[in-house]
């Protein structure tokens, strides 16, 4: 166990983690140039992951790695999901290690996510060992970058490793240091088994795949384990590491880091945070920090043609195997016809899914405006949650709205603290704490998740030329004074664009949905009326022109194959929108809440 | 089973594929000239061309030429004889055809001229497009007001009576008054048929990677109506969407492309279209759209397809719905070889939504109907 070092890497997106992780993999042999192939980027292995350089699920490898000082170690690695929505995630891998690896761009600084991870990690007694990469880069800046970590975060930085994983300079004392500097781990390899689950995935093969840190104990093939959460047990029917293709080994023990496979169907059956046992010698307690996750953000999905409806179900069955934070129940619009309602962590992981569904499954949809969840407090003393706009009872049933409230952590460079402070204050945000560091300053809001959810983040990167950073926690549910704001289209309304909003900005927001829909509603054969209505209150209305015509100027023969490529497209144009009685609505419409700049 | 009773008028269209230089609205395939054209052997090559083509329908006539481009009038009036000498030599044609050849001003010299009069060219299409000669600038033409004005003196000097003028509308920064004094010009010369098109910008031309600044919808409609109601007030019936014809004199090969008819190609890029008796197929092919490849090859076709029964249905409605008068369902049956219950139904919710109407067996767009032709045809897809 003494040569056992478990570790993870703390980046921002594009600072350089899986390229590094790319790196030491070749540096300790896990794959040939070959295997390596010319993409890149392993262990991100979904095509989304390696195209918008986030890694959605935790994955693992395991490396053999000769020091100078002659011992092999066995370096885990564990690479983290990378995103505000997947804190919880990111706090559960980060528990599975010893150490963690901070890597920041040298050319760009500390951004607000790698901090809320790395105050996670130092919270988990972590060892945080800091890392400069893309030294190579005309930008870079070492020194400065080093201030910044320690004014901000508060280790010592100065004599930070500084690499480029991209040329690989530095790459061999980075990974000499880190043998040193992180803390082998401790656990009595004989003691009853607890093994954290990390992650678990569905593999079509072989089931659900479970990785797991173990942490006491140590557990085998045809072992008998116990879920400890649910009590149920499974018999395993694999053990073993990943170097990163997965192989078989005799057993883990308490220290290590690998898989199990126990014939699992569901990765429900195995949820981020739990802990294995074994059934015929249990452990007393399970590891603690284990929660259900929550989606904290409903959107309905519809399919565009109505005979995809089938094929649309499907692929979200297909979906959830491998992603239990995805729930989803049916939804009837009567605008849109059936489709799902469909709650997510938050808005990264709804494009995600969104993605993956249009592109994996081949399904065009429409999805509506994201809202948060509300608690509804009934006259009758109920209470109720709310997913969906359309849900919400007449005002005579409703005692009490609560919307959920998070804290922000926002870190921003002096300059723009002026412009993030109004941002946040127009964003109905109550200011619980600041701090200058440095050149820099945290500060931390309360805030609704609905503003968050509506355009917070664009709007912070662009009062700070992007330089803001930001992450978020959810706090608790507050009672507070919203309203249903109707939008009607030809005077009818369409359930699907019902937005909630704050009573004190529904007016002027309900206006401005008005006036983006008109923007973003293609002129017609026919005037589109468009209004905003709260009850039978209008409180906006703009109108969509009708086209004058729509002809080709020009058709003769040898223009025939052209011109009809021409319409074709014009008709493809229109398969991403829905028709609504005469009217074409684009997907685009549905979200015009999340559109307008209030600026 | 579908069939054709009888098959349909049969055409020629001949491309040349030179320009003095490409304006930045083109988006044919002309090629400027960069040294000299390779006339006589271009010649050669259209005429082996249409040999090798005519296996394909042997037996039927000619009922119309016409020599497109690029800018036919660049060629020799000696070549345009020998072209057409050729054809006659290969072809049975009917007895009044139609032979139309497009001209630009700037290439109008009377000589010339005459000689492609006595070589049996009898009608000419010039691409005028404006009077303006600031307009004809940003256009990138190589005429001026004064020459387009002359060009048509000196084709009637050779004899032309049947003379097309090709003027467009909605031109960068053009006030309704400039667009319609452009045609009012155009009706005091007395054509005996006007093209009058509204620009539009299209995919692969200079102007659509450097769009002008063109009028917005609202003017150019309205520049539209008022130009719509001064042709027809002048005498220039509209059977086109964008043809316009006095004494019924419309051109009879584009008219043979709106009813579906059949139209041999030859020259680089041209697009043909023949309907088959032994297998009652409908095939589709184009010719390599380069000229030099195309003097080069042996084979000169670069692609073909047979059009299935959905694509009849589709391209004849593009093409027959852009005729004022519609078209009978027998012409229909004629040249598309399928049967009039095969569109039924789209033609009855085209009828329902406003946009077709239907008199006996003749169906046509309604007013509503011309303004959203896209509308139209894209329910017959």
């Amino acid at each position: 166990m003494q040569n056992i070092r478990n570790f993870s890497i703390i980046a921002h997106i594009d600072h350089g983690k899986s390229t590094l992780a790319d790196r030491f993999i070749q540096t300790c042999g896990g794959l040939t140039a070959r295997e390596m192939g010319t993409k890149g980027q392993v262990l991100d292995s979904m095509e989304i992951e390696r195209e918008r350089g986030i890694t959605i699920k935790a994955q693992c490898v395991t490396l053999n790695y000769k020091a100078s000082d002659g011992e092999v170690y066995q370096l885990n690695f564990i690479d983290t999901p990378g995103h505000v929505d997947f804190s919880y995630e990111v706090s559960r891998s980060l528990e599975a290690c010893e150490g963690a690896l901070l890597v920041v761009d040298a050319s760009q600084g500390v951004e607000a996510q790698s901090v809320a991870n790395c105050y996670t990690a130092i919270d988990l007694g972590l060892e945080v060992m800091p890392v400069l990469n893309k030294i190579d880069l005309p930008a870079a800046d070492a020194d400065r970058v080093s201030q910044e970590i320690e004014d901000i975060i508060g280790i010592e930085a100065h004599d930070a490793c500084r690499v480029s994983a991209k040329s690989g300079i530095g790459i061999d004392e980075l990974l000499e240091r880190l043998v040193k500097q992180i803390p082998p781990p401790v656990g009595d390899p004989d003691a009853p088994l607890q093994a954290l689950i990390v992650d678990s995935w569905f593999d079509p093969y072989v089931g659900v795949i479970i990785l797991v840190r173990i942490k006491h104990g140590r557990i085998r093939k045809s072992n008998k384990m116990q879920v400890m959460s649910t009590g149920r047990s499974f018999g395993v029917d694999s053990v073993g590491i990943f170097t990163p293709k997965r192989t078989e080994s005799s057993e883990l023990s308490a220290g290590q880091v690998g898989y199990i496979i126990a014939g699992m169907k569901e990765i429900d059956s195995a949820k981020v945070g739990d802990t294995i046992t074994l059934t015929d010698r249990p452990a007393t307690e399970a590891l603690p920090g284990f929660k259900e996750v929550q989606p904290r953000v409903f959107a309905g999905m519809f399919p565009v043609e109505a005979d995809d409806f089938n094929d649309f179900r499907e692929a979200l069955e297909k979906l959830t195997l491998n992603d239990s934070a995805l729930q989803y129940e049916p939804e009837n619009s009567s605008a849109l016809g059936f489709g799902f309602r469909i709650g997510f962590l938050g808005l990264l992981h709804m494009e995600i899914v969104q993605e993956r569904l249009e592109r994996e499954y081949d399904l065009s949809l429409i999805t509506t405006a994201p809202t948060v969840v509300y608690e509804l407090l009934t006259t009758k003393d109920e209470v109720i949650q709310i997913h969906n706009p359309a849900d919400l009872p007449e005002p005579n049933y409703i005692a009490e709205i609560r919307e959920p409230i998070i804290t922000a952590h926002i870190l921003v460079p002096q300059e723009y603290l002026g412009s993030v402070i109004s941002l946040c204050v127009d964003k109905r945000g109550v200011q619980t704490n600041m701090q200058y560091m440095g050149s820099q300053v945290t500060l931390t809001y309360e805030m609704p998740l609905s503003e968050v959810v509506m355009d917070f983040f664009d709007r912070l990167k662009s009062v700070s030329r992007g330089y803001a950073s930001f992450d978020y926690d959810f706090k608790c549910f507050q009672a507070a004074k919203m309203v249903k704001v109707d939008i009607l289209i030809n005077s009818e309304k369409v359930d699907a664009l019902a937005v909630i909003l704050h009573e004190d900005q529904a007016q002027r927001r309900g206006r401005e949905v008005a006036d983006k829909m008109r923007e973003l509603i293609p002129r017609q054969m026919f005037d589109i009326a468009i209004q905003a209505a709260i009850g039978r209150h209008i409180i906006a209305r703009s109108t969509v022109k009708a086209l004058r015509k729509n002809v080709l100027a020009k058709c003769y023969g040898g223009d025939v194959s052209r011109k009809r490529k021409l319409l074709d497209k014009q008709k493809k144009g229109k398969k991403r929108m829905k028709q609504f009685g005469k009217v074409e609505i684009p997907q685009e419409a549905f979200l015009a809440v999340l559109k307008i700049d209030s600026d | 089973m579908p069939e054709f009773s009888c098959l349909p008028p049969l055409s020629l269209y001949i491309h040349i594929p030179w320009c003095v230089r490409k304006c930045p609205y083109c988006d044919f395939n002309s090629h400027a000239v960069k040294h000299e054209i390779p006339e006589s052997q271009y010649i050669d090559c259209l005429l082996n061309d249409l040999e090798q083509q005519l296996p394909g329908i042997w037996g039927r006539r000619l009922s119309s030429i016409f020599i497109g481009g690029g800018t036919p009038s660049l060629f020799s009036a000696e070549g345009i004889h020998r072209l057409l000498s050729g054809i006659r030599a290969r072809m049975q044609t009917v007895a009044t055809m139609e032979i139309t050849l497009e001209a630009n001003p700037g290439t109008f010299e009377q000589e010339k001229f005459n000689g492609f009069y006595e070589a049996g060219i009898n009608r000419l299409s010039i691409g005028i497009q404006s009077f303006d000669s600031d307009k004809l600038k940003r256009l990138g033409r190589i005429h001026d007001g004064r020459e387009a004005i002359q060009a048509i003196e000196t084709a009637r000097k050779a004899g032309f009576e049947n003379i097309n003028l090709d003027l467009m509308f909605a031109l960068p920064e053009q006030t309704i008054e400039q667009g319609l004094a452009d045609l009012q010009t155009a009706i005091q010369l007395q054509p005996s048929h006007i093209s009058w098109y509204q620009l539009t910008i299209e995919p692969n031309t200079y102007f659509y990677t450097h769009p002008p600044v063109t009028p917005d919808d609202e003017l150019s409609f309205e520049c539209q109506l008022q130009g719509q109601a001064l042709l027809a007030s002048a005498g220039y019936a509209q059977y086109e969407i964008s043809a316009y014809a006095r004494n019924g004199q419309q051109c009879k090969h584009n008219l043979n492309y709106w009813e579906f008819g059949d139209y041999l190609a030859i020259g680089a890029g041209a697009h043909g279209k023949i309907s088959r008796a032994d297998d009652q197929s409908i095939h589709r092919y184009w010719q390599v759209r380069k000229p030099e490849d195309y003097m080069d090859a042996t084979l000169r076709t670069a692609g073909k397809e047979i059009l299935s029964e959905k694509d009849r249905v589709f391209e004849f409605m593009l093409n027959a719905l852009r005729l004022k008068q519609g078209f009978d369902l027998e012409l229909f049956e004629n040249h598309t070889g399928l049967s009039r219950k095969l569109i039924e139904a789209d033609c009855a919710t085209a009828i329902d939504s406003g946009l077709l109407t239907q008199q006996g067996n003749r169906l046509h767009a309604t007013d509503r109907g011309y303004l959203f032709l896209n509308e139209l045809i894209n329910m017959f897809s």
